[in-house]
């Protein structure tokens, strides 16, 4: 039952993470580079703060069995006195503030384009 | 918007005027179409209306309640957030990486709802693989809030929760890998569930992190949910985290009274954890006494704190998204949006070691959390923080910064809720989050429906 030390959360510089980057095989600019540090500083402290000092035997198996469905974990039975409310009245609604049918809104197979969706 | 229109009944109300054959579904599809039309401009929720496949459908759906066929859904319109495969309709994920994507076959669920009489209407608005939003560095605008149309939907299914609210559809699927479903329909002011893991097919949905992915409907109240979750619930052999589930009808099983039963109260969680504003602890007051009116036993629950949930939420999806967008990153990186590439890049530099840490921690919560439903039916907790905030505070990296409430049920594999809990003065909606025990997602929208119809939260509709 030997255990393995925490990690610590450590502060990542720019010419680290192009270290590590190198070995991701992606290629980033800077611009992109700073925007991976931050988030890299944010990702760093959430793993830190896992522990990772477990028995190692503690994990037979890397899955997790959910407790077999029971009848008793959904009780089903409908209430004999409750009852949805009626349907309230329908009413058309009024069209004259709706345009007419437009080539606009017809459904497309096509790319998008910028800013538009449906060719608006 | 005050009168009651077609378009702003609910599926359960507009399910039975059309098995009474007193609401025709060609002239609901029609009226959801010239109301996409007339209001959606402002709120971004649709990447693309099929009307001509919507008509088909409505037809089709007539033809059978004409000669004598009646199901809850029937006629219905619902829209899918673009993530789930439509057999020749665009899929994009909202990415210029599948910008160009035609599916050749349905998402199962799809499939299912189609299978039911659903009228599939388009696509709905996401953030870029359901991670990548708010972002303005794509082709299309992310989807707007229809109770202020200068604030934030919540995501990743921002239109699903703007469409829903704004009676541009009677139903919508979301998913939900760490509050995608429920994030906007607090936001929005809607119900939308995120099932318990493998009780709905992911078959056909693109993934963000197969290990906590979930898809789930979205709709106008709990019941609707449920109505919808009848329909998509149920294994699928070809999907390998399905599970068969209990044999329930969860719309008749929300209507079973709550009297008796146990409701714990996290409030360590939207007290401390993540800081509730002063509306939303109020809210949460009022939900305590709403259910003690309902005569449940109410009491305070604790669970480990919502941060160690997220750490590993955060790290699982982190090192899952990159693993799944790996060789396109490499190939096309500029096309991804500049959110995505903050919250996804970072995926590559956690080590094995560190994502296996995470995932036997997620053991551990998923125990802890089973623990405390020995004492509970169900237990409740603010979703958010408070009220949907302006799109532009939304920060890239938002995912890592900010802890989600919402993770601590994806990663514990428990069934969530959102019901809308209240407004505030101001006219925004408050979510309240109802979570049960796995396989529980029937008790849950048990406890939706409830709470629904005591609050009476269903009856304001956005100003739009």
């Amino acid at each position: 039952m030997a255990a393995i030390p925490a990690m610590s959360a450590q502060t990542i510089s720019p010419g680290e993470m192009q270290l590590l980057l190198s070995r991701s095989g992606l290629i980033l600019n800077p611009g992109q580079v700073a925007d991976l540090v931050l988030a890299w500083r944010q990702v760093e402290g959430l793993i830190a703060s896992i522990p990772h000092d477990r028995p190692l035997a503690d994990d037979m198996a890397l899955t997790f069995r959910l407790p077999t469905p029971s009848p008793l974990a959904t009780p089903a039975r409908p209430a004999t006195k409750a009852k949805a409310k009626l349907p309230v009245q329908v009413k058309a609604k009024p069209k004259a503030k709706v345009k007419a049918k437009s080539a606009k809104r017809r459904a497309v197979v096509s790319p998008p384009r910028k800013g538009t969706r449906r060719g608006r | 918007m005050t009168a009651r229109t077609v378009p702003l009944l609910t599926i359960a109300e507009a399910g039975r005027l059309i098995a009474t054959k007193k609401l025709s579904p060609v002239e609901l599809v029609k009226e959801h179409l010239a109301r996409i039309e007339a209001i959606d401009p402002q709120l971004n929720s649709f990447l693309l209306v099929n009307e001509r496949h919507a008509l088909t459908a409505a037809r089709a759906a007539e033809r059978a309640v004409m000669a004598g066929r009646s199901t809850p859904l029937l006629g219905i319109p619902v829209a899918y957030k673009d993530i789930y495969e439509t057999a020749g309709m665009r899929t994009t994920a909202q990415s210029r990486i599948l910008a160009d994507n035609v599916p050749e076959r349905d998402a199962e669920t799809v499939r299912r709802l189609a299978a039911e009489g659903a009228v599939a209407i388009g696509k709905l608005a996401t953030h870029e693989f359901a991670i990548g939003g708010p972002a303005f560095d794509l082709p299309w605008p992310p989807a707007r809030n229809p109770w202020d149309t200068r604030r934030y939907t919540g995501g990743s299914s921002s239109g699903s929760g703007a469409a829903v609210a704004a009676g541009l559809t009677l139903g919508a699927l979301g998913s939900d890998t760490g509050g995608s479903i429920r994030l906007p329909a607090a936001y929005c002011g809607i119900a939308g569930i995120k099932p318990t893991p493998g009780l709905v097919s992911r078959r056909g949905v693109i993934p963000l992190a197969p290990s906590l992915d979930t898809a789930g409907p979205m709709a106008w109240t709990a019941m609707d949910c449920a109505i919808l979750l009848d329909a998509l619930a149920g294994p699928d052999p070809l999907d390998p985290a399905s599970v068969p589930g209990p044999k329930v009808s969860y719309a008749a099983a929300a209507v079973a009274p709550i009297r008796g039963m146990r409701v714990g109260v996290l409030r360590r969680f939207y007290e401390h954890d993540v800081p509730a504003s002063p509306e939303m602890l109020q809210m949460m007051n009022r939900t305590i006494a709403t259910f003690r009116s309902l005569g449940c036993r109410v009491e305070d629950a604790s669970l480990p704190s919502v941060q160690e949930y997220n750490a590993v939420g955060r790290v699982i999806i982190s090192a899952e998204a990159y693993a799944l967008h790996e060789a396109t990153l490499k190939k096309r990186l500029a096309d991804y949006s500049r959110v995505f590439r903050v919250r996804v890049l970072a995926g590559a530099l956690i080590r094995a070691a560190d994502y296996i840490a995470a995932q036997r921690r997620r053991g551990d919560l998923i125990a802890a959390t089973a623990r405390a439903f020995e004492r509970f039916d169900v237990l409740i907790t603010a979703p958010t923080a408070g009220t949907p905030p302006l799109l532009t505070e939304q920060r890239p990296d938002d995912g890592f910064s900010r802890p989600l409430l919402t993770t601590v049920a994806n990663v514990a594999a428990v069934p969530s809720m959102v019901v809308c809990g209240g407004f505030t003065p101001a006219g925004l909606p408050l979510g309240l989050e109802i979570i049960g025990p796995a396989w529980g997602d029937a008790t849950v929208l048990r406890f939706g429906h409830h709470f629904e119809q005591a609050a009476g939260t269903r009856i304001r509709r956005p100003e739009l």
